[in-house]
């Protein structure tokens, strides 16, 4: 038989799983005794059970920079500034599968109907902002990393910095590879010049997303592919959240000034907006119904999922944004 | 803001004052446990019984130390060493100011629900 103390500090060390590890660390042992002597006045509650689960929540929010007043200032918009890096990566991604699709499918023909074709124009401009705020965002962090590593100091971001170049340059040749050797139909065929973009960004684009497809619904057909492309299928998300990981880990371990936190962040507003204006854009495709010529423009359920994780990635963003803006007036002041 | 960086001699009390109000839900919380820190160093559980007793609200224990950890980040409280499991926590002089500034404000704000509320009464 378990004596009741034991069974109590067993119970107190399942509740304190919530919390994460440096949370642990830190206040784990108090927080036991705390527990401990709860349970010995009121042996059952399911408010305090519900109550540590959400408060051990909240605290692993907190490092994400998701949750407001938890963390120094400059901690605080440099959280919420990996957290938003994540969040409009795993946006793009979804965002990047979408427009592939559609821009290919101009390659072959025009939409036949307004609505479709002002959204697939207006989300390949958006695309283009993309690009250039994402160029605008890396180019000062990638030199501070320089910087970092000229001065030696740069222990603690080699591995990130190689997490997102081993991830980059996978991803970057793979669908290179798949764009030029896809399947039929698609990659590898010289459009340029009929679509809204060149045909080979429109196959470079598809390729790299190739994994975000309705096709995992439909294993008999899978397997009716070439074994490398199926592997590529299942490799190349690993590389994508290679990506991410070492990018939103290097925005976390650098230092960065009150001067570039505050530019980044003017970039991070800018980018929510495009997020917002990229969901209407492929919200007005969807309801458009896309359809011909030839069903090219057609949408379907991946469409619609797609659609449904990129506002959940926009909720994230924005709530991480607005974060970092409110703790932006708590900043030193620029020099 | 105030932060545990800012050199002495500072007079914070109107930032503090918004750095309580910027705890969302856990300003209340948070007001308690500073309030209860005012009498002398508690630990976690001696916090809850004199909440409890003084304001009639037992603060669960998640609550609490999500509270207490935002508090001890801001540098408004401090743990202090203590051989035993339960460490106690202690306002510091940051905490000292936020504290009367938050409870200065929420006074003006009760003076005038009081003569608001006599005046309906009066005219009752």
């Amino acid at each position: 038989m378990i004596p009741p103390v034991d069974r109590a500090q067993r119970r107190a060390a399942r509740l304190l799983r919530w919390y994460p590890k440096a949370w642990r660390r830190r206040y784990g042992e108090e927080f036991s005794a705390l527990l401990v002597a709860e349970f010995a006045e009121r042996p059952s509650s399911w408010r305090r059970t519900a109550d540590v689960a959400c408060s051990g929540l909240l605290a692993r929010l907190t490092n994400t920079g998701l949750t407001g007043g938890a963390l120094e200032p400059a901690a605080q918009i440099q959280a919420s500034l990996a957290t938003l890096c994540a969040a409009v990566a795993v946006f793009l991604a979804f965002a990047l599968a979408i427009w592939s699709q559609l821009t290919i499918g101009w390659q072959w023909s025009r939409p036949d109907t307004a609505p479709t074709a002002l959204a697939m124009v207006a989300m390949s401009a958006l695309m283009l902002l993309f690009v250039s705020l994402a160029l605008l965002a890396a180019l000062p962090v990638a030199w501070g990393v320089v910087l970092r590593v000229r001065r030696g100091q740069a222990a603690r971001l080699w591995v990130p910095s190689l997490l997102l170049l081993l991830g980059g340059v996978a991803l970057a040749v793979g669908a290179r590879h798949f764009a030029q050797h896809g399947w039929p139909g698609t990659g590898g065929h010289p459009w340029a010049g009929r679509g809204v973009v060149s045909g080979a960004v429109g196959s470079f684009t598809w390729a790299a997303t190739l994994s975000i497809s309705a096709y995992w619904a439909h294993p008999n057909v899978l397997l009716s592919f070439p074994a490398a492309e199926v592997a590529w299928m299942a490799a190349s998300p690993i590389a994508m959240i290679c990506v991410v990981a070492g990018a939103t880990q290097i925005v976390r371990r650098l230092d960065l000034s009150p001067r570039l936190l505050r530019y980044e962040s003017r970039l991070g507003s800018t980018a929510a907006a495009a997020m917002i204006a990229f969901l209407a854009a492929a919200c007005l495709w969807i309801i458009d119904g896309g359809g011909g010529p030839r069903s090219l423009f057609q949408t379907g359920a991946i469409d619609v999922g797609g659609l449904v994780v990129m506002a959940l990635a926009f909720a994230v963003a924005h709530r991480a944004m607005r974060l970092a803006r409110g703790a932006q007036p708590l900043l030193a002041p620029p020099r | 803001m105030a932060s545990p960086g800012q050199p002495s001699g500072i007079e914070p009390a109107a930032d503090t004052a918004v750095a309580l109000g910027g705890f969302g839900r856990y300003a209340g919380p948070a007001t308690l446990i500073l309030s209860s820190l005012a009498e002398a160093p508690k630990h976690g559980y001696a916090l809850t019984k004199d909440i409890e007793a003084f304001a009639g609200v037992r603060l669960a224990p998640g609550t609490l130390y999500e509270a207490l950890t935002r508090l001890e980040r801001q540098g408004l409280i401090e743990a202090i060493e203590s051989d035993d499991r339960r460490r106690p926590y202690r306002l510091t002089a940051l905490g000292i100011s936020a504290l009367r500034a938050h409870l200065d404000m929420q006074r003006r704000v009760t003076d005038v629900g009081l003569r608001r509320l006599a005046g309906i009464e009066g005219v009752a």
